[in-house]
């Protein structure tokens, strides 16, 4: 099985073919959206092809709507498991959200209510999920804007007892936690320090945007925020080494730019991780 | 309480821009509780950032795949996409096939509003092929073609749509701005996507799209061409025959006739 490491970058359409066209670039390893290339040919799965054996790929989905009462799409899954195989990815990760009421698909991750119920329910779902796609899973910790009504139990609890109850590993997104702690008001270390890092399979950092009201968006288009990379530093020196992916959608700037923020980001890591062994040690 | 919430969501992004009221009448509708609707109505600002987010992500998935089609619209575009929204919202996991569903929807209401031009559904289904098209898709590997033969069927592409429309949409020009008139007359037009993945087009004679049409059926070679030719009012002459035959050389060149089914 592929093992991933160090620092990626999330792969999109924009330089897709500057990577493949390329010479090899010091990113070690790119994270996929596999609806982007799931049920459909030509150019962008031909592409992808090409990428493989030279970069290894980590899948990362966005619709899956485990959170949601009907149970996931089976159509979906059986393509994703296909996918994930073409892809050789180590585990999969999608995110502890609901994206779809019903019928209807919302292509947004909406926050989960903190309740009993739900952590039931998509604990249950996660457990299976492993075996449904073929390889280990693992849930992403998303930004919310507002607690859908009353929590029954703080956003940790319910992240943690969701992560115990199925097994799953977390894709801790450090910029989430960040603007989920400004949004709501708490502090981000004590959040990270309380989480069961041996969970931690993939560490997320991005971009966030600041609106009038002083609501913090995690928009993905902008360079990763200095509090954040502390954020990060501080999470690598607890959790020791995991795989860190730089996600960036909008605003999308050259490759060369965001090579630039991949390796700043892999110093960050190497630093942290002296860190982490000095204190081990 | 997760269903009750799933719908109260879908309804605010989905529905008219929520206010204190509407947001209490949904939160009575779906049944939430006193203490979760006291909660929600203290965030309908933050709730407001939903909207935008799930409306934006839809709506440029429509900018990007129809461009003309949204821009003569204009106003009325939002009108059908509130109407699109609300009463049916997409189905799909993949982005990309929301425009499919948004011009499935608008199809029999474009029909009977005066106020959209005839061609603009075929306007925006012609744009929509590329990204539809350009996403089929391909023939499983290790294919290998071989010659054709009059009594066995043909193998074509699966990276294709045979489409007919009532207006030459396909001759617009590409410019966003441009409000001319398409010509009004039938089209028969063969999307396909070559070899190289760039999606290209072919407008058919009626015979030939004719004898496309039967082939994607399932038909033979031969009787595709025999009841293409009928159906057109043609013998089975010699022209025909030719014409079969180089449509068909021509089709191979693209690799869109792959070789006998």
């Amino acid at each position: 099985m592929v093992r991933l490491g160090g620092v990626g970058l999330g792969l999109r359409w924009d330089f897709l073919e500057e990577v493949v066209d390329g010479p090899p670039l010091p990113i070690d390893f790119f994270e996929v959206s596999p609806e982007n290339y799931m049920r459909r040919g030509g150019y962008y799965p031909a592409q992808l092809e090409q990428l493989q054996g030279r970069y290894p790929l980590v899948t990362h989905g966005l619709t899956m709507s485990i959170g949601a009462v009907a149970e996931p799409d089976a159509a979906y899954l059986r393509e994703l498991r296909t996918e994930i195989e073409r892809t050789r990815s180590p585990f999969h990760s999608d995110h502890l959200c609901f994206s779809s009421a019903g019928p209807r698909s919302l292509h947004e991750l909406l926050p989960l209510q903190q309740s009993r119920e739900n952590l039931r329910r998509v604990a249950e779902r996660a457990r299976r999920m492993s075996d449904v796609l073929g390889v280990p899973f693992a849930l992403e910790n998303i930004t919310y804007y507002v607690h859908p009504g009353r929590p029954e139990l703080p956003e940790l609890d319910f992240l943690m007892g969701v992560l115990e109850a199925s097994d799953a590993g977390l894709l801790l997104d450090v910029n989430n936690v960040y603007v989920n702690s400004v949004n709501h008001g708490f502090d981000p270390r004590a959040f990270i320090a309380a989480l069961d890092l041996r969970r931690v399979v993939e560490i997320h950092v991005a971009g966030h945007s600041r609106k009038p009201s002083g609501l913090l968006l995690d928009t993905h288009g902008a360079p990763v925020a200095d509090p954040v990379l502390d954020l990060l530093a501080f999470t690598l020196e607890q959790s020791g080494p995991r795989p860190v992916l730089l996600e960036r959608d909008n605003d999308v700037p050259d490759l060369g730019e965001l090579v630039r923020e991949v390796q700043s980001l892999r110093a960050l890591y190497d630093e942290s991780l002296q860190r982490y062994h000095a204190a081990g040690a | 309480m997760q269903q009750a919430l799933e719908n109260l969501f879908a309804d605010l992004v989905l529905g008219p821009p929520p206010s204190p009221e509407s947001l209490a009448e949904l939160c009575r509708k779906h049944l939430v509780g006193a203490d979760d609707s006291a909660a929600l109505s203290e965030s309908l600002e933050r709730l407001r950032v939903y909207r935008e987010l799930v409306r934006g992500n839809l709506r440029e998935a429509l900018g990007l795949s129809m461009p003309r089609c949204l821009s003569r619209l204009g106003p009325l575009f939002d009108e059908y996409f509130d109407r699109f929204l609300s009463e049916q919202a997409p189905r799909t996991h993949y982005l990309r096939d929301v425009t499919p569903e948004f011009l499935a929807f608008c199809a029999p209401l474009w029909q009977s509003d005066a106020r959209v031009a005839g061609y603009l559904h075929e306007l925006g289904r012609h744009e929509s092929l590329h990204i539809e098209v350009s996403a089929l898709p391909s023939l499983p590997r290790g294919y290998v073609p071989a010659p054709l033969a009059l009594e066995r069927g043909v193998e074509l592409s699966p990276a294709l749509r045979l489409v007919r429309y009532c207006h030459a949409v396909h001759e617009l020009p590409e410019d966003e701005t441009s409000r001319a008139a398409p010509a009004e007359r039938a089209v028969s037009l063969l999307v396909y996507r070559s070899p190289e993945h760039e999606v290209r087009y072919l407008e058919l004679t009626p015979l030939a799209a004719g004898i496309v049409e039967r082939l994607l059926f399932g038909d033979t070679l031969a009787a595709a061409v025999q009841e293409a030719a009928s159906a057109e009012g043609s013998a089975l002459t010699e022209a025909v025959l030719a014409g079969a035959a180089k449509l068909l050389a021509d089709l191979a060149e693209r690799g869109v006739v792959r070789g006998p089914r």
